[in-house]
């Protein structure tokens, strides 16, 4: 059978493609892998344990999270990125590390194909918050780094200053649910 | 002489940023361009207005208006583009300009002024034009973002 003329000559995309959920904390939107993302919930819906923490030592991290016998520190997404305060009605649940991140919404679901660095003109925080730029429907978006809402110097501190609570979280659910 | 000829004379780019004029050395000048599309992002680098999106590469763009005038550049119709180093990776930014930009050719003096970004000075038909260093400018609208945050917080 003839392949019909057009698709020989069209080139064929190679360039490498991720899914990516697209979200917004005030008025910025931002880019997140798919891969990293363990559970998108909304805030009302979020079931688990949530236990304060006993020494918030740091701003953005004010409570633990518990779900599925896992814990995970709650990072306010509009504190991370030093915006204004919003009303945050999502949480991302984030894969293989203890992070969950508040954010306003989720915009969208979508397919990057081009992941740019970020420039070295840009020199604060944000080296750490991106994993570099992307452009989705003509609009320049950061796309958000998993490992960036708590470095691990961050972690360390957060477990130093409330030794095992990590655990305890997750342990206690374990075992309610046993009972 | 002409400073489109090639000429053994230097050349510089003459702009303004907000009320004032100044000039930077023609080697570091690539390209004039109309108000592109401006995305802004979160991040805490000082002077970074936003990006821009430029033949498939992202430009930072960069308000001098804080080291020059001491405070933010007004709405701007043009943009410069700049080559900036940094690490040993040059680095395309495009910087507000107001007006038009003019290419000359001259002389530049020493300066010995209080600013420590001005590294010369070019007499045009009498009006002295300060010529900058980039980066010093660039580092000190940087300080001066810098300085005014605790401010802000403080009074917040």
């Amino acid at each position: 059978m003839t392949q019909p003329a057009s698709s020989s000559l069209m080139p064929r995309d190679t360039r490498p493609r991720e899914q990516v959920a697209v979200f917004s904390i005030a008025q910025y939107s931002f880019v997140i892998s798919t891969a990293s993302i363990q559970e998108i919930r909304s805030t009302d819906g979020l079931g688990g344990t949530v236990v304060d923490l006993d020494r918030p030592v740091l701003r953005k991290v004010r409570h633990i999270v518990e779900r599925d016998s896992r814990a995970y520190y709650v990072v306010s997404g509009y504190e991370h990125f030093h915006l204004p305060a919003s009303r945050p009605t999502t949480v991302l649940i984030l894969r293989n590390v203890p992070v969950a991140v508040l954010v306003d919404k989720i915009e969208e679901m979508a397919e990057m194909r081009v992941l740019l660095a970020l420039p070295q003109s840009f020199n604060g925080e944000e080296r750490a918050w991106y994993r570099g730029l992307t452009v989705l429907e003509r609009k320049v978006l950061p796309v958000a780094n998993h490992l960036g809402f708590l470095t691990s110097g961050e972690l360390r501190q957060l477990e130093e200053q409330n030794p095992g609570l990590l655990q305890t979280a997750a342990a206690q659910r374990r075992e309610g649910g046993r009972a | 002489m002409n400073a489109e000829t090639g000429s053994l004379v230097p050349s510089f780019v003459i702009f303004q940023v907000g009320t004032r004029r100044v000039a930077l050395p023609r080697d570091c000048v690539a390209e004039m361009i109309a108000s592109p599309l401006l995305f802004s992002f979160p991040h805490t680098t000082p002077v970074i207005a936003g990006v821009a999106l430029r033949r498939g590469r992202i430009v930072p763009v960069l308000d001098l208006g804080p080291g020059l005038l001491g405070a933010p550049s007004p709405t701007a119709r043009f943009f410069l583009v700049v080559e900036r180093r940094i690490s040993n990776i040059s680095e395309r930014c495009a910087i507000p300009v107001q007006g038009e930009c003019e290419l000359v050719a001259g002389i530049m003096f020493p300066e010995s002024g209080e600013d420590e970004f001005v590294i010369g000075c070019l007499d045009l038909n009498g009006q002295q034009i300060d010529v900058l260093d980039l980066e010093k400018a660039i580092a000190a609208g940087t300080r001066i973002q810098e300085e005014s945050i605790p401010a802000a917080e403080v009074l917040s």
